[in-house]
């Protein structure tokens, strides 16, 4: 299979500016037989909204911009990050990813890790969501994460456990510290936990990241694909825009998986029942 | 302390197009003292707009003369970028003829203050956004005038400490004499910045990026052998100047206040 990633500067607060942006890059990958195009977090709303959140917000069941993206979904899949308002929720936000394939959504997962700290206040502005789930892609079982979700190792976990064998995180993460040789320090620790994920999962591990400035964040790029044994199959440019393949035998997670039997060797069942102790300790203490 | 001086160029000129260009401007403007920062930004806006695109106005009192003023007019010549001079003592002048005072203080915030009022008014003649040149020093010690060399639309400096703005000026080429020489505000003749704060920039920078950067508490500092003096001085001068730093606070009334939970992004696409 092929991977592709769009490692876009999106237009703050602008969605059919950024819906424009998007057909223009699904056309690109699809002549270019792509199967699977991935944007990063929010791209199609930008990053820092703040009170934008509200009119920036869509339903993609119904919003006129996502029936353009469903079609533009059938000649290659999509997976795109926008700011979701549910009809059964209104005035809640979601920092949410959709995948979509053949005219239609395969899945959607919204933000489960806000950061709020530092240079970042999502909890000020995004409501939470709770699911992190996998779910059937003719290109094999699939998870999505967003940005901070992929800091936090539990994350990988419960997509391990449910039967990931590719995930896909889309990424809004400005850079940090600029003293090294090579783009910002904090680069290194998205590409430590990718590669140390793909290997210790046997799964592909795809982090598109965005470029751009915005209000003086400067977004980072650096996004990358690691195969299910943890060799880089594709790198995208640090802060520059790029648009980066990666071509995926199938049969790789099966060869890493026979390889290394991480995933044949994994007990739920142990981690869930350590958890509810772990839980439950903490809740009476 | 370190930089990767060609990474943080490719960022400082990336922001100041970025930025200029989400606003709707093409030509930036600074004020060109002949001093360090003002030469860096001069030449990072040149790269990143092109210097016909970068307007540096040089603003002495009185007529220009020495060692600074010649410097300005070698920076607006080796960054090619338009350069043109403003003598702000006829209006410094007038209003010091009424209200006289003999603090130099006084005076040397009033010419800081009225070389910015010279800056806006380009600004708007010329639709050249005004970039800021102040260092992270600078800022967090508040070793500026408020509203003077403090002011700006956006400011492509304030994240770098003076020793590393002396790092990049070496990378982008400016002239040694540039970047040996003592700092100074320019606030009255023979003023150093260092002689003034009573601390040396490379002190300042060490210790400021202990309590900053590292989150190190004053007792961690002063363990690692900073002089307990010499930190306490350090985190009076950040304490005392806050209120340079941020927007004025709004008393709030209504059911939604700026600043308090009407909240935009500085510029967006429309």
């Amino acid at each position: 299979m092929i991977i592709a990633l769009a490692q876009i500067s999106p237009f703050l607060g602008n969605v059919s500016r950024n819906l424009d942006l998007h057909l223009e890059y699904a056309e690109k990958a699809r002549r270019a037989g792509v199967d699977v195009l991935v944007f990063p977090e929010l791209s199609l709303t930008g990053y820092k909204l703040r009170d934008l959140v509200a009119e920036t917000a869509r339903d993609p069941r119904s919003s006129r911009e996502f029936k353009k993206l469903r079609d533009a979904s059938r000649g290659v899949a999509l997976v795109a990050g926008f700011v979701e308002e549910k009809p059964s929720e209104r005035g809640l936000y979601y920092n949410s990813l959709v995948y979509l394939h053949k005219g239609s959504i395969l899945h959607l997962h919204r933000k489960v890790f806000l950061p709020n700290s530092g240079m970042f206040e999502e909890l000020r502005f995004f409501a939470r969501g709770r699911d992190v789930r996998a779910f059937g892609t003719p290109w094999g079982r699939t998870g999505l994460l967003i940005c901070r979700d992929f800091l936090h190792l539990n994350s990988h976990y419960l997509l391990f456990a449910d039967g990931a064998e590719i995930s896909l995180t889309a990424s809004a993460a400005p850079g940090r510290g600029a003293a090294g040789p090579d783009g910002f320090a904090t680069s290194r620790m998205w590409e430590i936990m990718g590669e140390t994920v793909a290997r210790t999962t046997g799964t592909v591990v795809v982090y598109c990241n965005r470029v751009g400035i915005e209000d003086g964040a400067v977004f980072a790029g650096g996004s990358f694909v690691f195969d299910p044994s943890g060799r880089p199959a594709a790198r995208a440019p640090y802060v520059d825009s790029a648009f980066v393949l990666a071509e995926i035998d199938p049969a790789a997670v099966r060869r890493a998986r026979q390889a290394m039997p991480l995933k044949r060797d994994d007990r739920p069942e142990v981690t869930l029942a350590n958890l509810e102790r772990i839980v439950r300790r903490d809740e009476n203490q | 302390m370190k930089i990767n001086e060609p990474f943080v160029e490719k960022i400082l000129t990336a922001f100041i197009k970025e930025e200029l260009g989400k606003r709707g401007f093409k030509k930036a403007i600074l004020g060109l003292s002949g001093g360090l920062d003002s030469s860096v930004c001069a030449v990072l806006a040149a790269r990143a707009l092109g210097p016909k695109n970068v307007i540096g106005l040089r603003l002495p009192y009185g007529k220009g003369k020495g060692g600074d003023f010649e410097d300005a007019a070698e920076m607006a010549r080796v960054s090619k970028i338009i350069t043109r001079t403003i003598d702000i003592a006829p209006m410094v002048d007038a209003y010091f003829k009424k209200h006289p005072t003999r603090e130099r203080l006084l005076k040397g915030n009033k010419m800081a203050r009225e070389r910015m009022s010279v800056l806006y008014d380009w600004s708007a003649r010329e639709k050249a956004l005004i970039l800021g040149t102040s260092n992270k020093t600078e800022l967090l010690i508040g070793y500026g005038t408020i509203h003077g060399d403090m002011a700006c639309a956006i400011n492509p400096m304030g994240d770098l400490y003076k020793t590393q703005v002396r790092a990049l000026a070496a990378h982008l080429g400016i002239p040694e004499r540039i970047r040996t020489k003592a700092p100074t505000a320019g606030l009255w003749p023979g003023q150093t910045d260092e002689k003034e704060i009573g601390l040396s920039y490379d002190e300042l920078d060490a210790i400021l990026e202990l309590l900053v950067d590292d989150r190190q508490t004053p007792d961690e500092a002063v363990a690692r052998g900073w002089a307990k003096a010499k930190v306490a001085r350090i985190i009076n001068l950040v304490r005392c100047s806050e209120f340079k730093r941020q927007m004025p606070p709004i008393a709030k009334i209504s059911a939604r206040t700026i600043g308090h939970d009407f909240l935009y992004p500085c510029q967006w696409d429309r």
